[in-house]
């Protein structure tokens, strides 16, 4: 008896340290973007190449966690809650590591952003920096509370953030038309508008992932506003 | 079920007092029937005795009637054994009674009785025999007889009583046995209910008990028991409510995390400090409930080296708060159970200090480093040759007067400022108009004003009050806030100075640019030394950055306030508030 609840506790510990992996890669993943962020508002390049320098970290973490999680697999042979747990947190982390790579791209481009001159304040993408953020902060808070509203919500902020990008897009697309020489920034600013847009689909995916794992159900693929309560 | 102690009582009460009676009923029922059976033989013996004085054949013709008489029956026996007369049975012959056993006993004994089913009569009888004799020679016998049944009557009746006797016993008994039970087992009723209240975790009040047997004293025991674990919950409660408010009272942030690394209790300093409240974060991990890496690792640390770690942290969603966290294990506790305590101690108003005073080195530093760099470029450059073209050299020389004047401008206002931070700064305050030193000030800064094309309104409100200010201390705080004005006003603008003494105490002088303005979260700043809220532009001539600290703290030392309201790209408000003039102050 003793035994086996001291093997429990033990797969206990062992679940809580993939939550908690999983968080930790979140606030990483969060820290980039809003570094990214940062970087561009105070065309800090020193900054963005910490970004790219550190998402190795994320990377690296990210292989950990997967192995953790089948090693897990392959030892306690989890049943019903925790086996949708840990195959869950096997794509979380798969969209997080994701997340990381975005966030290196975006500081990329704002290195090169900060050798040119700026054409206008950039006001839509701190926006969507801000609402990704959020977007991840909320799908892991969804997850560690097991809180499907708060993932539904997650879904559809992610329409909130292709708006502003289309928005960023049109608005771009003129100043292109206006004077050529500003479409090599225009095109930059454009990549990392996409790539914001794209850690949202991410963002969303994770959401995803905690409504199956809550109620066992798939959302995937399909539009937030489809969704019924 | 629990079988209760009165119940037992009356029981035990009454299988005792059944149980005597019963005996006692029986022994005198007995003894009853012995003695009347024996008084019936003696009676019938006495009978059969005198009939027997009686000449035989009178016997055999009046057997009938001496029979009817004594509501005996009567039985006259020859010696061979032969009836020889029977009052219930007429001159039937039987035979066959000298064996019977009442006979044997009268021939040898003189009288002979016997109990026995008598089959002539189908009846239990009482036989009682006496032999008739005449001389020694025995020539017959009586025999009177009973049937039982007149005996087991008058037994019975007996009996009755006795029963009688028993069931008024019992009720007597049952009754008893109840008020006994009810005196005895009240105050024992009462102490079950007493300690039921206790065990209950009620303490307050006393049990009361007028018994002055065991009971009592086991009620007074128990009253000194509660007494003292009254005493002791007190203190205890004392102890905790003091531990309580001293842990959510105290500033510092405290989180205990159990042996499971989750958080197990979070003080009221700490929730203030997060902004989250406790029921949100016990039971998580750090990570989930504060998402902060820098927190996570200290406490990995912690783990790894068991030993107390130190760490600064920033926290909230913005990581604008800096704590400084404390993390060890707690102590006093037994087992193996290992809880982990984390103090934070906010540190962002030292932090911030920390900020402005290097800031403030790194600005002093630069301001001096500009001019000297121009000093030192144009003295080389006339050094080089340049002294020789008079245009040139006058140029140039001009240039290293500005820039030194500019130097000195700057160690004059650091030591204004430095002196008046150390509250050295001596102020000869006394009455003095607004107006006049107002009208003063705007005759210097006029010409500049005018150079950039600025109008100056003056709009005063009447009869304004003295306020109590030095003068020359007045007319730098003026001169200074009016400079900015100028300054940060695009040409053609309009500059405003007005005056209300709205306020009981104070007099306000308000000084209003229409000029680029500030940005909202910069206001608070603009009293830092060097602090520029357009970072971007290019220090302008003439400036220190040191003015509107020196204006702010002249205001301080003049007991007064400024206050700087500002939309930006609609120009800027400052608030000069005066202390009015009293004569006894």
């Amino acid at each position: 008896m003793e035994d086996i609840r001291h093997t429990s506790r033990e797969y206990e510990r062992e679940l809580q340290e993939i939550r908690d992996g999983l968080l930790y890669l979140g606030v990483l993943t969060e820290r980039a973007l809003e570094r990214g962020s940062q970087a561009l508002l105070e065309r800090n390049s020193d900054l963005a190449r910490k970004i790219v320098r550190e998402d190795e970290q994320i990377d690296r973490l990210d292989v950990d966690l997967e192995e953790k999680c089948i090693r897990l697999l392959a030892l306690r042979q989890p049943a019903a809650r925790d086996l949708r747990f840990i195959t869950t947190a096997i794509k979380i982390t798969g969209h997080l590591e994701r997340i990381g790579d975005m966030a290196a791209n975006i500081a990329e481009k704002v290195i090169i952003l900060n050798d040119l001159p700026q054409i206008k304040p950039y006001v839509d993408l701190p926006r969507m920096v801000e609402i990704g953020r959020g977007m991840i902060r909320k799908s892991l808070d969804a997850m560690v509370r097991e809180d499907i509203v708060l993932a539904k919500k997650v879904r559809e902020e992610d329409t909130v953030i292709d708006q502003l990008n289309d928005q960023v897009f049109r608005e771009l697309l003129t100043f292109m038309m206006e004077d050529p020489r500003k479409i090599q920034v225009c095109l930059y600013i454009m990549q990392i508008s996409k790539s914001l847009e794209r850690i949202a689909d991410h963002a969303e995916g994770i959401a995803d992932m905690v409504i199956y794992m809550v109620t066992g159900k798939s959302v995937r693929h399909k539009p937030a506003s489809a969704e019924q309560g | 079920m629990k079988i209760r102690l009165s119940h037992k009582f009356i029981v035990a009460f009454l299988v005792i007092g059944v149980v005597a009676v019963t005996v006692a009923g029986l022994l005198i029922e007995r003894e009853l029937k012995t003695d009347l059976m024996i008084r019936i033989e003696k009676e019938m013996a006495v009978g059969a005795r005198i009939i027997a004085l009686m000449p035989a054949g009178e016997i055999t013709r009046q057997a009938g009637e001496l029979a009817e008489r004594t509501r005996v029956r009567l039985t006259l026996i020859d010696a061979a054994g032969h009836v020889v007369a029977d009052s219930e049975l007429g001159d039937q012959e039987t035979d066959g009674h000298l064996n019977r056993s009442e006979i044997q006993e009268a021939r040898l004994r003189g009288v002979g009785k016997a109990v026995r089913y008598s089959h002539t009569l189908k009846k239990e009888m009482l036989y009682v025999a006496i032999p008739l004799r005449e001389g020694s020679r025995t020539t017959g016998y009586i025999r009177l007889s009973r049937p039982l049944t007149e005996i087991t009557l008058a037994i019975n009746g007996i009996r009755g009583v006795i029963f009688g006797i028993i069931v008024l016993t019992v009720i007597a008994l049952l009754l008893i046995a109840l008020l006994f039970s009810l005196k005895m087992l009240f105050p024992i009723r009462r102490l079950v209910a007493f300690t039921g209240k206790v065990r209950a975790g009620d303490v307050s009040g006393a049990l009361r008990l007028e018994s002055r047997d065991e009971i009592g004293l086991l009620s007074e025991n128990i009253n000194e028991i509660v007494t003292t674990l009254q005493e002791k919950i007190q203190t205890a409660d004392e102890e905790k409510r003091k531990l309580e408010s001293l842990f959510s009272g105290m500033s510092e942030g405290v989180i205990v995390m159990d042996a499971e690394n989750r958080i197990e209790l979070v003080n009221r300093g700490m929730e203030e400090m997060t902004d989250r409240p406790c029921e949100e974060v016990i039971g998580k991990t750090l990570l989930e409930a504060f998402r902060n890496i820098g927190l996570h690792n200290a406490l990995e640390r912690f783990r790894e080296r068991k030993e107390t770690v130190y760490e600064e942290i920033s926290l909230g969603d913005d990581r604008s708060v800096m704590m400084d966290v404390t993390i060890s294990a707690v102590r006093g506790e037994t087992g193996g159970e290992r809880k982990t305590m984390l103090v934070f101690h906010d540190i962002t108003h030292l932090k911030k200090l920390e900020r402005i005073r290097t800031d403030f080195v790194a600005n002093v530093t630069h301001e001096i480093r500009t001019p000297l760099a121009a000093i030192i470029g144009f003295a080389e450059t006339l050094e080089q040759g340049a002294f020789e073209k008079p245009e040139t050299a006058r140029k140039f020389l001009r240039t290293i007067r500005e820039n030194a004047e500019r130097l000195n401008r700057l160690v004059d206002d650091l030591l204004t400022l430095s002196s008046l931070e150390l509250g050295e700064a001596k102020l000869h305050r006394e009455g003095v108009r607004i107006e006049e030193a107002l009208d003063q000030v705007l005759a210097v800064v006029q010409t500049r004003a005018g150079e950039k094309g600025l109008t100056i309104r003056k709009e005063l409100a009447g009869e304004l009050p003295l306020i109590r200010a030095d003068r020359d201390r007045l007319a730098q705080i003026l001169i200074n806030i009016l400079d900015n004005a100028i300054k940060f006003t695009p040409i053609g603008g309009t500059i405003s100075v007005a005056t209300s003494s709205g306020e009981e105490d104070f007099l306000t002088v308000r000084i209003t640019d229409s000029g680029v303005g500030i940005p909202k979260g910069e206001i608070p700043r603009l009293g830092e030394r060097f602090y520029r809220a357009d970072k971007t532009r290019s220090r302008e001539p003439g400036g220190t950055g040191l003015g509107l600290s020196i204006v702010k703290h002249l205001m301080m030392a003049h007991g007064g306030r400024v206050i700087i309201d500002s939309t930006l790209g609609h120009g800027t408000t400052v608030s000069l508030h005066f202390p009015i003039f009293r004569d006894s102050g």
